[in-house]
């Protein structure tokens, strides 16, 4: 699905990822973990195509194509999807509108005919029920004046709208409480499928207990140092950070 | 600066050409008042943005050869006006067109000739296009709303200048009344049909009785060649609430004035409106709000969207007068720039002179957020189409306070047919 090879990337001068590999098959669940700093975010963003993050040198191949070649918004037609650390409030865009501008972009890229507007409204009630959100958050403007939690569940909202191939979940569990976290965790798991692959971005393992990851790696400093399966998410809990980053360099 | 001047002698037998009518006194008045000034130069602080050479130029140019009124060109009136459901009133290069009048019935409302009625209202001459006007005027109209009336459908004004054969010159002017708690709403819709160069300059009056309140919505979408010069003068009564909102995406060089005088307790003039331009759009805003009775409250809220080459000016001023006690004034202009060739020259002014008020005044100008960008991109939207979709949502700020419907889908309408060529032409 993902094939991430030897992968650098700078933001102005200063180089964040330093030759990072990775590899994600069709239908797995991946845990990225990492201290503040290590390059997560930086990650995320790079895969959905933010022009501030210039790739120096490595690879990224989605199903076979090179992402770096793509427009954002032809890798999201192609089924990438960023759920974003920080969702950006868009006042006086309807956030039912972009939903479905969306949706309709995926469709027709899959060359479907674009959803009809009783289709959509089931569709959209049914995965807001779900997430536990109030049917009025469609007609609100995108993230306008949302609680933390709410941005959160209206990003699982989208993916939830969009089914993509591929979703990576920047700090979806940032700032949620409790239900919020059950809730998101809740729409996360209706996603898994044989045939999507998910990418859990986190500094907490907190998220792991409601979304099982198959696999857990550990991001430091620009590169992945550690990989593992779940049980590394639980070490990683118990003693921190330090040990993996001073066995790495060690 | 300014070299060419309107010629005073020309003027003057281009007004002694217009019949001896009601008018006549008036337009003499006007005249010699306008000799004292002629337009106002670069140098006048109010005008130091906006050069009337080329308007004082055709002016020249149509008052030398004189033709008679033109006739509503190709454009189909029933066409351009079926959209907004309104008492359609049509002016064709400055003329009102008698049928349309004669049409409109509606209890409570009573429309005369101004110069059938110029004795019973005070005509406002007294800066240098208002004095223009006035002395060119070939008629205007008196529009009194009865106290107490509710006019629920709203009154239009299609002003149509017909610029298909030659460069043309008009001048409108309207005077409305509304009496106490009376209620109506306006539509004041430019259009035309042809490119060439036309001088179009507009004066309405608007008084609003004790507890009157009136929408007011001016929707500009004339041709390239077109200089449009319009004022807006408003008097309000105690309790009385104006509701106006002006929005200019055609054209060439626009002015628009609207000075509204608060003379009573409690009132509330909300001033709002919208300016597109690209290509070398000229598009000039002056508001004043003079506050001479308080407690009341006044908002001016505009936005633009300024691509190509063109320039655009905001000049919003609230002046609270000694005693207008608890007035609460506020103003806010936030401009999006779309190319670094864009200009926009923005001044908000608040003038005190009150104790006990409540003032404030914002101002941006910017591009589209980049990070509001890359996410509607990350959604599957083209960055096309996620530029166009901010800059409306920027627009939508003003359009969603608009008051009527089918107004509100025109505007939205004449909005997006700009944005096509606005966002096409950033290059970006």
């Amino acid at each position: 699905m993902l094939e991430i090879k030897n992968l650098e990337v700078s933001i102005g001068d200063t180089q964040i990822l330093r030759g990072l590999s990775l590899s994600i098959g069709t239908g797995e669940v991946h845990a990225i973990m990492g201290p503040n700093g290590s390059g997560k975010s930086t990650l995320a963003l790079v895969i959905a195509g933010h022009e501030d993050y210039k790739v120096t040198a490595g690879s990224v191949h989605f199903e076979g194509q090179n992402l770096l070649d793509l427009a954002p918004e032809e890798r999201a037609r192609k089924g990438v999807f960023l759920g974003f650390q920080y969702p950006v409030e868009i006042p006086g865009v309807n956030n039912a509108y972009l939903l479905k501008a969306a949706v309709n972009a995926r469709r027709k890229h899959q060359g479907e005919s674009e959803i009809d507007a009783f289709e959509f409204l089931q569709l959209a009630r049914e995965k807001m029920k779900l997430l536990e959100m109030d049917p009025s958050f469609l007609n609100r403007g995108v993230n306008e004046g949302f609680s933390g939690g709410e941005k959160k569940r209206n990003e699982i909202l989208q993916m939830a709208m969009l089914e993509p191939r591929l979703a990576i979940l920047d700090e979806t569990d940032s700032g949620l409480d409790i239900d919020a976290l059950k809730a998101v965790a809740k729409g996360i798991n209706a996603l898994r499928d044989p045939q999507r692959s998910i990418v859990l971005v986190t500094h907490y393992q907190r998220l792991l207990d409601y979304v099982e990851p198959d696999y857990v790696h550990v991001l430091s400093k620009g590169r992945i140092v550690r990989s593992g399966d779940k049980s590394l998410a639980l070490e990683l809990e118990e003693r921190g950070y330090d040990w993996v980053q001073e066995a790495a360099s060690a | 600066m300014s070299a060419v001047a309107v010629d005073q002698n020309l003027l003057e037998a281009a007004v002694g050409r217009l019949a001896e009518d009601g008018l006549t006194a008036l337009r003499k008045k006007a005249l010699s008042n306008f000799g004292k000034t002629g337009f106002p130069s670069l140098r006048h602080e109010d005008w130091r943005y906006t050069n009337l050479a080329a308007a004082a130029e055709l002016s020249n140019s149509c008052l030398s050869e004189p033709s008679p009124p033109a006739a509503p060109g190709s454009v189909d009136i029933g066409q351009l006006t079926a959209e907004i459901d309104a008492h359609w009133i049509v002016v064709s290069n400055g003329t009102v067109i008698p049928e349309t009048l004669s049409a409109l019935q509606e209890a409570g409302v009573s429309i005369t000739p101004l110069s059938a009625s110029v004795n019973s209202v005070e005509v406002h001459i007294d800066d240098p296009l208002s004095s223009f006007n006035a002395s060119l005027l070939s008629d205007g109209l008196l529009i009194r709303i009865a106290d107490n009336a509710k006019v629920e459908k709203p009154i239009g004004f299609l002003l149509l200048d017909d610029a298909e054969t030659a460069a043309g010159l008009s001048q409108t002017r309207f005077i409305i009344d509304l009496g106490r708690n009376a209620s109506a709403a306006f539509v004041e819709l430019h259009r035309s049909s042809g490119n060439n160069a036309h001088f179009a300059n507009s004066v309405i009056q608007i008084e609003l009785g004790t507890g009157a309140s009136a929408d007011y919505v001016r929707l500009q979408e004339r041709g390239a060649g077109h200089l449009q010069i319009g004022r807006l003068q408003a008097l309000l009564r105690e309790g009385a609430t104006l509701n106006y909102t002006s929005i200019d995406v055609g054209g060439k060089l626009i002015r628009n004035d609207v000075v509204a005088t608060i003379d009573g307790a409690h009132a509330t003039a909300n001033i709002s409106g919208i300016y597109l331009a690209d290509g070398k759009q000229h598009i000039d805003n002056h508001i004043l709000i003079d506050h001479r009775v308080g407690p009341a409250t006044s908002r001016q809220n505009y936005r633009g969207i300024v691509g190509g080459r063109a320039r655009c000016v905001f000049n919003g001023k609230a002046l609270v007068r000694e005693g207008a006690d608890g007035t609460d004034a506020e103003q806010s202009n936030h401009n999006l720039l779309l190319t670094d060739t864009a200009e926009i020259d923005t001044k908000p002014e608040l003038v005190i002179y009150a104790d006990d008020v409540k003032c404030s005044h914002g101002t941006t100008v910017g591009q589209l957020d980049k990070t509001a960008l890359f996410y509607l991109q990350s959604r599957g939207l083209t960055l096309e189409q996620a530029k166009i979709l901010l800059t409306r949502a920027f627009a939508g700020h003003i359009l969603r306070k608009l008051p009527l419907e089918n107004v509100k889908k025109y505007a939205h309408q004449m909005i997006d047919r700009k944005l096509d060529h606005l966002t096409g032409d950033s290059g970006q």
